[in-house]
């Protein structure tokens, strides 16, 4: 009996401690934090970044990259998630790629981009092909001085994304892959810790990688090959970067601001697109808006021609539709106004006599061949390059 | 024995904090020297769109940078180089009003010392003007392709560009574009300029667009239509040879 009795006990006292264990263990869960708010939530997935060298042609020069914001292989993969995910709109029906398709050199082809309520906003967007090597600051308007800071922007623009970074924050931070995304790019504790920063810095990482293929007509003719490009399309090159003048070619005056292996624009410039009676006058003050500079007023950025040929419709506001037309802009002369740049004005040969001097204009055929260099520059390894597309 | 220790350790920590650049024994002294490059026209700082006389008529600016090279200080014999290549822009997109910017440009560990004077080459010296901007660091001057022309094989040493208004109409309506570049107008001009280094030292060097475009005290005349461009064959530098000729009459060095 006695020891049954000491049997009894043993097991009411077992079972005591036990269930005592469980409502200790309920009383621990019922205070611990939710793991959203704990400090080291994602400690346990493992952080290893991976350096990244960015691919690029070999006649391309190295692709700066800021000391605050390495390259690395995983937070390149977040940046094209995030580029590509309609989470940072507010209707979660827009993405980076919405108005920037690999299709159009990462444009949108209509004349102005249209955000989520249907409000079309006010310029074209441009192309994100080599904007790495972009040394001006970004957007037509030049109001973003890095990439860094240009991916922080749309999501809160009314007429874009219309959306608040912090209603993205807390979409990110409850995703159910996106804390160990940015866990594994920036080596985060805790999901508390993702900011918008981190996320533009990802962005930032994607839009440095989108480098020229290399394999375009022209770069092979760079790279040594002759007869990369016919006849046309070198009297058209030779027009382009003011060679042919030995040949009987006109200057076309278009690398002085495309100029490089990357024809990427450096500065911003009133390309004299609009008559005005004042500068005050013009309709988009471009850089102007940035600067209150009246000088800066009707000046835009110039854009990559790089895949020119898949970016259509050309200018800020997309108002030539063909690169026939826009050669037959810059074949005129200017509008006149006192900000156009100098470089603006008929093309073709001196005509002999005229003071002040007049010019010739291009022929049909210099017009024709000039077009046919620029189709040169059209890249269709880049834009097929599964690394750059939606990985959803 | 701990106390012992711990003074040697405390004369190490003190003698070693005592040491930097300047003053270990086995080095000559030097300093920080700060060059900065202004623009000016006439006298006064360079206005962007600003309409100067000009002869009998009007000229403005919009766009004025340069790269300079080897620039050396010289001490009798010697000389001190104290830069291999910099590029200065006087009229950065960063720059919102229209007046150009100066840019101070800091020389680290220069010796100290009375200097006799300073030389400066005018473009991208030879050696650096056979490379391209791939063969640099993205950070390097040079790395700037859209400073170089693929059509002369060289970088563009300078870039002038304004207008004109020949018939005082107030219409600027003469493009004048003066890109010089090729090996063949690369100049170096020695200026007898007392400069000392010493700490905090500086100096100023000034390029004045009205003297760089005075020629033998003679206007170069924008008139002629030749005359408001430089040619883009490399074969023709006829242009960039008289104003890269006349670049040392357009400096001003200053301390």
């Amino acid at each position: 009996m006695k020891k049954n009795n000491a049997g009894w006990t043993f097991k009411i006292s077992t079972f005591s401690a036990v269930l005592l264990i469980f409502l200790m263990l309920d009383a621990c869960k019922k205070d611990d934090p939710p793991v959203e708010d704990r400090d080291d939530d994602l400690v346990a997935i493992p952080y290893n970044p991976k350096s990244y060298t960015i691919p690029k042609p070999e006649i391309f020069p190295e692709v700066p990259v800021p000391p605050d914001n390495p390259v690395t292989v995983d937070g390149i993969q977040l940046g094209r998630r995030l580029f590509y995910d309609p989470i940072l709109s507010a209707d979660s029906t827009q993405s980076c790629a919405t108005c920037h398709l690999s299709s159009g050199s990462f444009t949108d082809n209509k004349d102005v981009s249209t955000g989520i309520d249907g409000i079309a906003g006010r310029r074209s967007s441009m192309s994100l092909l080599n904007v790495a090597y972009v040394s001006r600051p970004l957007f037509w308007d030049g109001r973003s001085p890095s990439l860094e800071d240009q991916a922080l922007r749309p999501v809160e623009d009314p007429i874009e994304m219309h959306n608040t970074w912090a209603n993205v924050l807390d979409k990110l931070k409850t995703h159910a892959s996106y804390p160990a995304y940015f866990r594994q790019a920036f080596g985060i504790t805790s999901r508390k810790q993702i900011t918008k920063e981190l996320a533009a810095k990802a962005i930032a990482q994607f839009e440095r990688i989108l480098i020229s293929s290399g394999n375009s007509k022209f770069d092979r003719y760079l790279a040594g090959d002759p007869d990369a490009l016919d006849d046309e399309e070198l009297d058209g090159k030779l027009m382009f970067f003011d060679e042919g003048g030995l040949l009987g070619l006109p200057d076309a005056q278009c690398f002085h601001c495309h100029g490089g292996i990357t024809n990427t624009g450096f500065s911003f410039f009133n390309n004299g697109l609009d008559s005005v009676a004042s500068l005050n006058d013009f309709k988009d003050k471009g850089r102007g808006e940035v600067t209150g500079n009246i000088n800066d007023n009707g000046r835009f950025a110039t854009p990559t021609l790089r895949n020119v040929a898949l970016s259509a419709p050309y200018m800020h506001d997309g108002r030539f539709n063909t690169l026939e037309d826009v050669v037959e802009h810059y074949s005129k002369n200017g509008k006149g106004v006192s900000n156009e740049d100098p470089l603006i004005r008929q093309l073709g040969f001196p005509i002999p006599g005229t003071n002040p001097v007049k010019y010739s204009g291009l022929t049909e055929y210099q017009k024709k061949a000039i077009v046919k260099f620029l189709h040169t520059l059209t890249d269709i390894d880049f834009v097929n390059n599964p690394d750059i597309n939606n990985p959803f | 024995m701990k106390k012992l220790l711990l003074s040697g350790m405390l004369a190490a920590a003190l003698f070693f904090a005592g040491c930097d650049g300047t003053s270990d024994p086995a080095l000559p002294p030097s300093s920080d020297f700060t060059v900065t490059f202004k623009a000016l026209y006439d006298g006064q700082t360079l206005e962007k769109f600003k309409s100067y006389d000009y002869d009998t008529y009007k000229v403005n600016f919009s766009r004025f940078n340069t790269f300079l090279s080897d620039i050396t200080l010289l001490k009798g014999n010697e000389e001190i180089k104290i830069s291999d290549i910099e590029w200065v822009d006087f009229t950065p997109d960063s720059a919102f009003g229209n007046l150009t910017v100066s840019v101070p440009v800091k020389f680290k560990n220069v010796p100290d010392g009375d200097y006799t004077g300073i030389r400066i080459g005018y473009g991208v010296k030879p050696e650096l003007n056979a490379k391209r901007p791939n063969n640099f660091q993205s950070t390097h001057p040079l790395s700037r392709e859209n400073e170089y022309w693929l059509g002369w094989g060289s970088y563009i040493f300078n870039k002038v560009e304004g207008k004109a208004d020949l018939d005082n109409s107030g219409a600027f309506g003469t493009s004048l574009v003066y890109h010089c570049g090729s090996d063949a107008v690369y100049r170096t001009y020695t200026f007898n300029t007392p400069i000392q280094v010493e700490q905090g030292a500086a100096a100023t060097v000034e390029f004045d667009l009205k003297k760089l475009f005075t020629i033998n005290g003679s206007w170069f005349d924008m008139k002629i239509p030749a005359n408001q461009f430089t040619s883009n064959d490399v074969g023709n530098v006829i242009v960039a040879t008289i104003l890269m000729d006349n670049f040392d009459a357009a400096t001003t060095v200053i301390q």
